[in-house]
């Protein structure tokens, strides 16, 4: 419980500090309206060329888009700046202050920072999933409705868990900041379902990089086209990867205050 | 500036209580060893890139055999020079490493397996790094803080308050730390490290960078918050004014060994052979005199000369100086503190090349207050 209020005073005081600079909200709004419209520009050529694409119709696409941005904001809203200040507070040797904290240290370096104007993005991709859902004409009844909660859980945790091993590499080579951009470039690709891929790139956004888990299956769900396997397997792998991910760090900051100055 | 209230260990340690990990000590430490694994390349861009794929590392010793108890309230200075393995040992302290060696026990746990019960009792501030974020104000981080420490409202209240008087913070809290300057940051971050009311402080030189007036006020607080609080306090400094203001005793480490545990005026005593003779030369006499003849001339300024010359010859050199030169003024003083530990390193250094006490065994030898200096060198 506590730690829920302190994930809770961690995104006040976000808030609290941001709403300082208005001219910020304008600018990441914008932001925010281009990345829409380029993602939907997209769309719009692909479906002038074709009626479906691996399968998927234009308003399922449109799901996924949604998806896509929700995961995304979910992603950059705290853990791809938590995860960037844990690996400079690395190589500052900052990360002391964290570790002599009587916290669990992987859940401070794991919410410390908190962008918050990635809620834009959240409000956008609630937003095109509901014109998604409402241009398909169909019902999301509660089944539908808790598959698809239960993947965008399980995807989130997925990616949370991904960035987080990355991330936990900083024990040892320390300078490693290029590795989250190294993920937010293969995070792109998830703008479209994994299935248009060869082979050998499906392979690896499914497996290494797991952006198919995160986005494709959770639009999957949300638009029905979701099997049983997939849902169990997903949620077996996030299960899997948060377990792995934690090992990997307590092993990381083992390292660290085996060997480091 | 130090309690009457704080209990403390006898100035000159006794042999029992240094040696052995005693039952009320707070802080007890124990053949503390410290190796690390530092990767070894020759400079150049062939040697550069060779490292990258098969590296050599080599084992240093950061810590080679310390020893030390420290009692419920007491200030202590740590001191040694760059590479010493202060840092290393408070870190140990700290439970941020694992040692090579040695039992520690630090409120009656072992630092690194970090148990939070023992984390909520200490704190670690670093001179040279920020605890506070840059872009927050000062008072979110606090709030920040008291949320990690799961600290109560009305305790909070109080500390805040008590420590927003003593550091006088008032107007810092709402300021980004990015606005400070760097002796209110440091106080800002000490208040920070201090919300949760610690029994046992690291300081790792906290008057690093700040000008003379900054560090008085950082040392004053400190004397202070040891008074109110009998909370135990491991300081490192390189400003000896900070040590002669705040310590007692004192614990020297050299090349990760223990040189001296003492109280401060012993180590004076003990490492101080020379006196400095200071004399005021009338005219312009100075420039053709031989005055190398009356002992080792450390600094000449215009008419004003200071000789080093030992203890015993002090007098007679004295009576030399007056009989033979135009003496205007002449005073006689120890050396500062600060001449003094630059001289225990540098003898205690290269004591220690040639013949290091076996198995360290020397650390530990009791003696009156010094301990693991080879007799060589106290004349």
């Amino acid at each position: 419980m506590s730690r829920l209020r302190l994930v809770g005073v961690f995104l006040r005081l976000g808030v609290l500090n941001e709403l300082q600079y208005r001219a910020n909200f304008w600018i990441q709004l914008i932001r925010s309206l281009v990345n829409l419209a380029t993602a939907l520009a997209g769309l719009g050529v692909v479906f002038s060329q074709a009626t479906t694409l691996d399968g998927w119709r234009q308003d399922e696409l449109l799901a996924l888009v949604g998806v896509y941005f929700l995961v995304g904001a979910g992603v950059n809203l705290v853990f791809l700046p938590s995860m960037s200040q844990f690996i400079g507070d690395v190589r500052k040797g900052t990360l002391d202050y964290v570790l002599t904290k009587p916290e669990d240290a992987q859940l401070l370096v794991s919410i410390r920072r908190v962008d918050i104007w990635r809620l834009i993005d959240v409000a956008m991709g609630f937003g095109v999933n509901g014109v998604a859902l409402a241009r398909l004409g169909s019902d999301l009844g509660p089944g539908r409705a808790a598959a698809f909660g239960l993947t965008l859980l399980a995807g989130g945790a997925i990616v949370y868990s991904f960035l987080l091993a990355l991330a936990t590499t900083a024990f040892w080579f320390v300078r490693v900041e290029n590795i989250l951009v190294v993920f937010q470039s293969m995070y792109v690709a998830g703008r479209w379902p994994v299935g248009i891929y060869p082979p050998w790139l499906r392979g690896t956004l499914t497996f290494v990089v797991p952006i198919a888990f995160a986005i494709t299956v959770p639009a999957s769900a949300l638009v029905g086209r979701l099997d049983w396997p997939t849902l169990v397997g997903t949620v077996v792998l996030a299960a899997a990867m948060l377990a792995f991910s934690r090992w990997f760090w307590s092993v990381g900051v083992r390292h660290y205050s085996g060997a480091s100055a | 500036m130090i309690s009457p209230l704080a209990t403390r260990v006898p100035t000159a340690p006794d042999p029992t209580l240094r040696g052995a990990a005693t039952r009320d000590a707070t802080i007890s430490v124990r053949g503390l060893r410290k190796t690390y694994a530092v990767p070894e390349r020759e400079a150049g861009a062939v040697a550069a890139v060779r490292s990258l794929v098969r590296r050599t590392t080599r084992e240093v010793p950061a810590v080679a055999d310390v020893g030390f108890a420290i009692a419920p309230g007491e200030v202590v200075g740590f001191l040694g020079p760059n590479g010493a393995g202060k840092t290393t040992t408070l870190k140990v302290l700290a439970g941020l490493l694992h040692p090579s060696a040695g039992e520690v026990t630090v409120l009656g746990h072992v630092p690194w397996r970090r148990d939070r019960a023992y984390l909520a009792q200490i704190t670690l501030v670093m001179g040279q790094r920020n605890q506070l974020h840059w872009d927050i104000p000062v008072g979110d981080s606090f709030v920040l803080n008291r949320a990690i420490y799961r600290i109560p409202e009305r305790q909070y209240r109080e500390t805040v308050d008590e420590l927003v008087d003593l550091l006088g913070l008032e107007e810092l809290l709402p300021k980004p730390v990015r606005n400070l300057s760097l002796g209110e940051r440091m106080k800002c971050e000490l208040a920070a490290a201090l919300l949760h009311r610690p029994r046992v402080l690291f300081l790792d030189e906290p008057t690093l960078g700040l000008d003379v007036s900054a560090q008085r006020r950082i040392r004053a607080f400190v004397a202070e918050y040891n008074r109110r609080h009998e909370a135990t306090v491991l300081l490192t400094s390189h400003y000896m004014a900070d040590v002669e203001a705040l310590c007692q005793r004192v614990i020297v480490i050299h090349r990760g060994r223990l040189l001296y545990d003492g109280d401060l005026t012993g180590l004076v005593a003990r490492f101080a052979p020379d006196k400095t003779v200071v004399v005021e030369l009338a005219g312009d006499a100075a420039p053709e005199l031989d005055l190398a003849a009356y002992g080792e001339v450390v600094r000449r300024d215009g008419g004003q000369v200071a000789f080093r010359v030992p203890k015993a010859a002090a007098a007679a050199v004295v009576g030399r100086l007056l009989a033979e030169l135009p003496v205007v003024d002449l005073t006689v003083e120890d050396p500062p503190v600060e001449d003094i530990i630059e001289r225990v390193f540098r003898e205690g250094g290269a004591q220690g090349d040639v013949a290091s006490p076996p198995d360290g065994a020397a650390a530990r030898e009791p003696s009156d207050g010094a301990v693991a200096v080879p007799a060589g060198v106290s004349r």
